[in-house]
């Protein structure tokens, strides 16, 4: 069985993905959106927007592209699809941001932006799930990290469908009741679909394959596993499903959402049990940054679940739902999203540059293309910046949240350049260097010779 | 097996040391990845190894790496490079030096 190849453009994902988390982080130091704006606002929608799908989904969809076939052992059912599904994906982010400025008349104009976003970016999630979906059908049967892959590809397709439901009704091209009642009460919906069965899961899996793959830890199939995985879809299907079925019988869905944040809480101390068995049964004591940042972020999701319950349990939720939502936005998903490219970037590029010269010349290890000691201050500033910015808006203090705003975009700009230096190979003192390395790698997409 | 065999095997799983698993950052043979070696009349060299993971992209620059490897090796006339799953890699296989290299508990 040979290797399978590299995602050419992976890499192109990445990119697109940090650019839109460094516009979203200037956007909150320069309080456009949540918490200088309310929630409902457009200047909101674009912020939010611009993380889950130009950020979050991006990164996900490239790592899939990478992940997804060594997972499975199978290579990638179409290696050119991924250029055409980024190009539908970012045309539909960018139409969508545009015709969330239309609503409140930043952007004048009366063209249908919001229907023909929401119909690119559907479309985008649908190459995405076609081409994934064949990769992962072939590699039957699934090993328990790819189920929860599935889980959260049916999670994108819940919550794609819904944007486009809300993108034609707000548009009045859709006017049946039963779409006018999801789009009226439906956006929590929206959110659970992406946020917990879209990234949540999809995160989920990658930590139980990766952790336990760079820290030589065991990988036996447990019940706290499957009581995850199956756990996980039982809240999906419980929140959307349920939600989704009491708006169209026009009755409160909040017993529900309740219901379903309620049956999170063992499924989430089932896979924090699992993690940290992970970790404390691991053959490699030495933790490497991409580990051991993996942590705080680990912690950002324990504590998003405890502040939800909390509040659930004050009914301060609607009020707070925006502290929730960044601690698991910037917490745990871009937190964990973070700490995994910085392991992958390097990987990536080390298999481009010196993969071929293996058995013909001394070749660096991956570690070398990186300083884990210079990256290391910018992920403890970057986990510093998330958990004061959530007790600041806690606080309901936004200039406060803004000034750690700044730092957190501090943070992340430290480490797109230590990104950018281990695709420049700026770093690497052991090995062919500069001009000696046959194939030097690009900024944007990778090209390699795969034997 | 005649003296010159084990010779030549020594001089391979020598030059196999220049290969290194890109992620854990040793030596393939001392990791264990390497299962046999045998080499035949004339030159001949059999190599079964595996990788840590099935599916990692770097398993066809560790195949090739080896075969190149072993070929530069004086004595060396043919390589085949087989790769086996059979059985699965375990840390356990490491030799002292790489478990302690990488901090093996």
């Amino acid at each position: 069985m040979a290797g399978v190849s590299l995602s050419r453009w992976t890499m192109s994902y990445f990119a697109a993905a940090l650019v839109a988390l460094l516009a979203a982080e200037t956007m909150m130091v320069l309080g456009f959106g949540f918490p200088s704006a309310p929630v409902e606002a457009p200047a909101t929608l674009v912020l939010v927007h611009v993380v889950a799908l130009g950020w979050l989904s991006l990164l996900l969809c490239g790592a899939l592209f990478q992940f997804v076939p060594v997972l499975v052992a199978r290579p990638l059912h179409d290696n050119h699809l991924p250029f055409a599904t980024l190009c539908c994906l970012l045309a539909g982010l960018v139409l969508l941001l545009c015709g969330f400025l239309q609503l409140d008349g930043t952007l004048e104009g009366d063209w249908p932006l919001l229907p023909a976003a929401g119909s690119l970016l559907a479309l985008g999630f649908v190459l995405v799930l076609y081409n994934l979906g064949r990769t992962l059908w072939a590699g039957r049967p699934l090993p328990l990290p790819a189920r929860f892959f599935v889980a959260g590809l049916c999670g994108v397709a819940a919550a794609a469908s819904l944007g486009l439901i809300f993108a034609f009704v707000l548009t009045g091209l859709a006017t049946a009741p039963p779409l006018a009642d999801l789009a009226a009460s439906g956006l929590p919906l929206h959110i659970v679909a992406g946020v917990g069965g879209w990234l949540t899961l999809s995160a989920m899996g990658v930590s139980y394959r990766l952790l336990a793959m760079f820290i030589l830890a065991p990988e036996d199939r447990r019940w706290t596993s499957i009581a995850a995985l199956w756990g996980g879809i039982g809240v999906l299907l419980l929140a959307v499903g349920g939600g989704a079925g009491a708006v169209l019988l026009n009755a409160d869905p909040t017993p529900v959402f309740v219901a379903a944040a309620l049956l999170a809480v063992p499924v989430l101390a089932a896979y924090g049990h699992d993690v940290i068995r992970l970790y404390a049964k691991r053959k490699r004591r030495k933790l490497e940054t991409n580990s051991l940042m993996a942590a705080p972020a680990l912690i950002s999701l324990a504590l998003a679940a405890a502040l939800l319950l909390a509040l659930l349990a004050l009914g301060q939720m609607p009020r707070f739902a925006g502290a929730v939502l960044y601690l698991l936005a910037f917490g745990w998903l871009s937190g964990l999203g973070l700490s995994q490219l910085y392991k992958i970037v390097a990987f990536v590029t080390w298999l481009e540059c010196y993969g071929p010269l293996l058995g013909r010349a001394p070749t660096p290890r991956v570690q070398d293309l990186v300083v884990e000691s210079r990256a290391r201050k910018w992920f403890y500033l970057y986990f510093g910046a998330v958990w004061f910015g959530t007790v600041a808006l806690l606080a309901e203090q936004a200039l406060v949240f803004r000034g750690l705003a700044l730092l957190l975009l501090l943070a992340t700009a430290g480490l797109v350049v230590e990104f950018v230096r281990t695709r420049r190979l700026a770093d690497v003192a052991i090995g062919p260097q500069g001009q000696d390395v046959p194939h030097r790698p690009r900024l944007l997409c990778a090209l390699v010779a795969q034997p | 097996m005649s003296a010159e065999s084990d010779a030549l095997i020594e001089r391979v799983t020598e030059a196999l040391r220049v290969v290194i698993d890109p992620e854990l950052g040793y030596n393939i043979v001392d990791l264990g990845l390497v299962y046999s070696i045998t080499a035949a009349e004339g030159g001949v060299v059999d190599i079964v190894m595996t990788t840590t993971t099935r599916g990692c992209p770097a398993t066809g620059f560790l195949k090739d790496g080896a075969r190149d490897g072993a070929w530069a090796v004086p004595g060396v006339e043919f390589v085949d490079v087989t790769l086996t799953y059979e059985p699965h890699w375990v840390p356990e296989m490491m030799t002292d030096a790489a478990k302690q290299h990488l901090g093996f508990a």
